[in-house]
């Protein structure tokens, strides 16, 4: 229920006007965006139609300004501003993306406070008006004293129309007779507040403890450059500085002119069309009329230049059109280099380019930061153009623009939004640095619906397996790649024992050219990839050939990165991340140079499929864990044959490895169900047939079996990753040498214990994740594996039991201790561990998110064999 | 409060006159001064006095026989720096300039006693009554005034070289006379200053605002931005010499965008 507006007359009707206003504005802010429309539609009309006698009425009050240039700004306030917003959607659901879950909803901010300056007194306010009913907003104007009777006529025809329309009543309103404490009041009571005026109004704006919108003066300075269109220029600046005299903040102030001869000719040509250059003491004259201890005079403020010269004593003709004052000095102290609100121009001899920018620079710092500034030039220089932008902190830089017509967008160029409230930036100390409009008198709501990640499946390019396979694959290098100089990276042992042979010899066969290096050494070190680097660049490879266990297909993979691109910082690649996707380093890309194979010869890193490496620098001690898809071998051969003569311990420990990154891919918060099946697939594979692999070494069938299992669970966990599991192994490894398989086996149940919990201290930030479920998870895996039982629990149990049944018969030792780890060093080291072990790239993708305290207890279990506690919070 | 037979009239003013009674100087006010001007210059002086600021000693608020208010201060053997300036000339008068503006700014540096009157409101409220302007020059003016931030100056609102007194022992200087002390803005009490100089004194102006712009690293054009709004407290006053000049520096005053 709309009550009659009373009357603002005092600090009470105010607030009693303001309460009554809320109400009204609840109910305009329900209105639909066809009903806002048709009312903003309405009043821009009858703003549009009463342009000249508001125009009238504006120079009559304040004495200040042209008639027919006001009639300008009203038709422009009107008609511009209506085109720019007529499809712009301002209320409700403004945009929708159903893809990514996002609605953006527009809401209006409630009752807009707005302050009309007496030098565009009616069209700011047909402006202010016609934005507030288009965002659904209330507005009550604090017009100027010198110009409220046509700033509240402007307001009141806008209200009349939009009431017309349908519009609920008292909307719009205004304070009848301004004073400061009334200004102030509306200031604080309002939502936001939209501060067209000086420098004084507008901070006091600010300090009212709202949001304000508020802009400032400026001082634009005009720089023409040797290569401008003198006649443009000079005219387009004339056609500007008269508008409605002078009175448009971002009307010319200076004009620099850079050279003597283009000075003459702008001389001239200023002259010509009915400028007149002050003489003699006629500059100290009017400079001293225009502007009084450095603030202009209100006197000649929108007045007509020879009123001007009148005023200072000046005999000029009538029809004079701009009093030019030819000036050096871009100090405050020259009256000249101050905005002067008047059809009085400075200007500048220039030396050079560089001169005038710093006499404009200069000019804007002093008097209209972040406002406006003007260039005319020869659009080819483009340089010019570009330092002529950096060095003017203006929110509008115009070229070859009257700059009055041109910074109010939309007339002289037409990606500049329209407007009659130019924010100047925190340069003008405020809060907008654009044209304002529409967007800046919204609330906005971003409702965000959960989405799920995009997952992927990256292996790679070839995979080609089976026992004897190898030199049928390697025929591809000929025959498919064209190859033509390998470089074979391994590590002593296997090149002693004749594993490369075959290589060399398949090789020689096809004619391809071919070099070793085989001093791969395990935990292989900078120091050894850089000298492998130094043959390989010697060499000139355009394939490299990996061959070994984890050691050297890392230490290969360095070496590919290293050759490739020599100016990559292992520094800068260890970074680590919380999405691989969303790293701050791109690595550069590889294969452009060499085509990469792995062969392994072990069944249990699968770093034959992996984006993974390792490498330590041996003078600093640091490891450098390298992840990165570019790192994915182009082939993989599991070739079976190479891996008969695996020891006992290499094939216990890589075997409980290959259980390990198998397990935890399944229950890593990025498991997928690409990943799921050859995770699955790999630990049926690890149980089926890893005792066979382990007593006896010969078996074909079961070391084939292995070789897959340790190839799909690297697949697996090449693109759903690790967890803690890994983390803690890791630091066991680096702090007391246990051989990372077993590494990995000693913690694996507790682990596993600790994941399962339903009640886990945090889970881990995944949007997939949405609850803890890793016991199920594991269940799923038992089940899959043979295990049963009559819930979740039950199996997982059993599926422990199982687990722990073939680690024992793989030789795989119950706790650290057993390692030979001293005890007083361990609980020297564990704090540091622990908190290494969380640091890890690898708990990113745990399902549970640990605390360091809860990695210390998991390894003080471990250590002692101590019975599993409940990892229940 | 009751004055000797040996008191000697220093100064008459159309609502004082100033005595000085042996080691005393007494101001005796008019009956028709308010007692709360009066408790206020002397509270003004207490605070300024109790912050660090060298001033003469407040000894005394009380009633004379007639009943009009007087308040009394110690006496300090001294001459005024005004006094002194008017017989220097060039260099000699430049370095008094400078020790009165390093004056300024000794007491500008020292923290404001948080009680004093705020320079923006005092300001607002003085124009505020100055009939000679029109509502709209008034609104200009108080806008550009509010626009004022709260500073954390001890501004003397009348700091002058006639309020400045040089002690005849060649110890340091003493200032006096704080009924329009407040907490402000450096610049907009040197722009009182300047205000002030411009009246009685123009060519000191001029000197003092490059020393002061100099010295505390304040552009001019700082200072100068709150001349108009000085200028209309300074109708204020009532004193009607300079109004015209006055008015003209008021013009200026138009808060344009």
């Amino acid at each position: 229920m709309v009550r009659k507006p009373i009357a603002i007359d005092s600090v009470d009707a105010l607030a009693k006007r303001m309460q009554q206003m809320r109400a009204a504005q609840e109910v305009f802010a329900t209105f639909s965006q066809e009903q806002v429309d048709e009312i903003f539609y309405r009043a821009a009309l009858a703003a549009n139609k009463a342009r000249i006698p508001l125009a009238k009425m504006a120079v009559e009050e304040t004495g200040m300004g042209l008639v027919e240039d006001k009639v300008i700004k009203n038709h422009y306030a009107s008609e511009y501003i209506y085109n720019a917003y007529r499809e712009t959607r301002t209320c409700g659901v403004i945009e929708e993306d159903k893809a990514f879950g996002m609605t953006k909803i527009a809401e209006p901010i409630g009752i807009v406070a707005a302050v009309i300056p007496t030098t565009n007194p009616t069209s700011t306010a047909i402006f202010k008006c016609l934005i507030c009913l288009k965002t659904r907003n209330a507005i009550i104007i604090s017009p100027h004293p010198r110009a409220k009777a046509c700033t509240i006529e402007a307001a009141r025809i806008v209200r009349d129309a939009a009431e017309a329309a349908g519009c609920p009543e008292g909307i719009i309103d205004w304070i009848p007779q301004p004073s400061l404490e009334l200004t102030n009041e509306l200031m604080h009571n309002s939502d936001i507040i939209l501060a067209t005026g000086g420098p004084g109004m507008v901070r006091s704006a600010y300090s009212s403890g709202k949001p304000a919108l508020g802009v400032g003066p400026g001082n634009t300075p005009v720089i023409i450059d040797e290569s401008a269109d003198v006649k443009l220029a000079v005219n387009s600046i004339i056609h500007s500085k008269t508008f409605d005299y002078g009175m448009i903040c971002a009307s010319e102030q200076s004009v620099t002119v850079v050279g003597d001869a283009l000075y003459k000719k702008v001389k001239d040509e200023f002259e010509r069309r009915g400028c007149y250059f002050l003489k003699g003491d006629e500059v100290k004259k009017v400079g001293n009329t225009v502007i009084i201890n450095g603030s202009v005079n209100a006197k000649i403020v929108g007045q007509p230049a020879y009123k001007i010269a009148q005023m200072a004593g000046v005999e000029v003709p009538k029809n004079t059109k701009i009093l030019i004052g030819e000036v050096s000095s871009v100090d405050p102290s020259e009256p000249f280099a101050h905005e002067k609100l008047s059809p009085v121009l400075g200007m500048y001899r220039a030396k050079t380019f560089e001169d005038a920018l710093e006499k404009a620079k200069r000019l804007v710092a002093d008097g209209g930061f972040g406002h406006t500034s003007s260039l005319y030039i020869d659009t080819a220089e483009r340089e010019k153009i570009a330092a002529h932008a950096e060095a003017m902190k203006t929110c509008r830089i115009l070229i070859n623009t009257p700059s009055s017509q041109g910074g109010i967008g939309d007339l002289y160029n037409f990606k500049l939004t329209p407007s009659l409230t130019l924010g100047c930036g925190s340069w003008g100390g405020n809060s907008v640095c654009g044209n304002v409009g529409v967007m800046n008198l919204l609330n906005f709501k971003y409702v965000a619906e959960r989405r799920e990640n995009m997952l992927w499946l990256r292996t790679p390019e070839k995979l080609f397996f089976k026992k004897d396979c190898m030199p049928v694959a390697l025929r591809e290098l000929k025959d498919v790649y064209g190859r033509k100089r390998c470089f074979i990276v391994t590590d002593t042992f296997l090149y002693k024992s004749g594993f490369t042979k075959q290589i060399e010899g398949i090789l020689d066969e096809m004619g391809i050219m071919h070099a070793s290096f085989w001093e791969v050494t395990p935990d292989p070190t900078l120091q050894c990839a850089e000298q492998g680097l130094r043959q390989m660049q010697a060499f000139d490879p355009d394939c490299i050939i990996a061959l070994g266990g984890g050691s050297a297909m890392d230490c290969a993979k360095i070496m590919w990165m290293m050759y490739e691109h020599p100016e990559a910082r292992f520094e800068d690649m260890a970074v680590d991340f919380m999405d691989i996707r969303k790293r701050v380093y791109t690595f550069p890309e590889l294969g452009s140079k060499a085509f990469f194979v792995a062969i392994p010869t072990s069944s249990g890193t699968g770093s034959e499929v992996t984006p993974f490496a390792i490498i330590t620098d041996a003078e600093t001690g640091v490891k450098w864990p390298i992840a990165d898809y570019q790192l994915l071998p182009n082939m993989a051969i599991v070739d079976t044959a190479n891996m008969m003569t695996q020891p006992k311990g290499l094939t216990s420990a890589s075997g409980v490895d290959v259980l390990t990154h198998a397990l935890e891919a399944f229950v890593s918060m990025m498991a997928s169900d690409y990943t799921d099946g050859m995770a699955l697939r790999a630990m049926k594979l690890v149980f089926d047939y890893l005792e066979r692999a382990y007593d006896t070494p010969g078996d074909v069938e079961a070391r084939d079996h292995m070789a897959n299992a340790s190839c799909l669970a690297g697949m697996a966990f090449a693109n759903a990753f690790l967890g803690v599991n890994h983390s803690m192994a890791h630091k066991l490894g680096a702090w007391h040498h246990i051989p990372h398989g077993w590494a990995n086996a000693v913690i694996l149940t507790r682990v596993m214990r600790y994941n399962s919990a339903e009640v886990p201290t945090r889970m881990g930030t995944f949007p997939q994740y949405d609850h803890p479920k890793t016991l199920a998870r594991y269940a799923e895996a038992a089940r899959f594996c043979g295990v049963t039982g009559a819930d979740d629990a039950e199996v997982f149990e059993r599926f422990i039991a199982k687990i722990e049944a073939l680690l024992e018969y793989v030789g795989v030792k119950k706790t650290i201790a057993e390692y030979g780890v001293d005890e007083q060093y361990f609980l020297d080291n564990l704090d540091e561990m622990s908190e290494q072990a969380f640091n890890d790239q690898c708990t990113g993708a745990n399902p549970r998110y640990p605390l360091i305290s809860e990695i210390r207890e998991l390894y003080l279990d471990a250590y002692y064999g101590r019975p599993a506690s409940s990892y229940e919070d | 409060m009751q004055l000797s037979d040996c008191k000697v009239e220093i100064v008459r003013r159309h609502n004082k006159v100033v005595y000085r009674d042996g080691d005393r100087v007494i101001k005796v006010f008019n009956a028709s001064k308010p007692a709360q001007d009066v408790f206020n210059e002397a509270l003004n002086c207490a605070r300024i006095q109790e912050a660090g600021v060298r001033v003469p000693r407040i000894l005394e608020v009380s009633q004379v026989e007639d009943g009009s208010w007087a308040l009394a201060n110690e006496y300090i053997p001294s001459r005024t720096l005004s006094g002194i300036m008017h017989d220097a000339a060039g260099d000699e008068l430049k370095a008094y300039m400078d020790q009165f503006v390093e004056l300024q700014l000794e007491i500008q540096a020292i923290p404001a006693p948080i009680l004093l009157n705020n320079q923006k409101r005092k300001l607002i409220g003085m124009i505020s009554v100055v009939r000679e302007l029109d509502p709209t020059a008034r609104y200009d003016l108080q806008m550009r005034a509010d626009g004022m931030r709260s500073g954390r100056t001890i501004c003397h609102g009348d700091f002058n070289p006639s309020n400045v007194l040089i002690p005849e022992d060649g110890g340091k200087p003493y200032v006096c006379d704080w009924t329009h002390v407040s907490r402000g803005v450096p610049e907009a009490d040197a722009a009182m200053t300047y205000l002030e100089l411009s009246l009685e004194q123009p060519d000191w102006a001029e000197l003092y605002l490059d020393a002061y712009s100099v010295k505390a690293d304040i552009p001019k054009q700082k200072i100068r931005y709150w001349l108009p709004v000085l200028a209309a407290a300074e109708l204020s006053r009532g004193r009607h010499l300079y109004d015209e000049f006055l008015l003209g520096w008021i013009n200026a005053a138009a808060d344009f965008e």
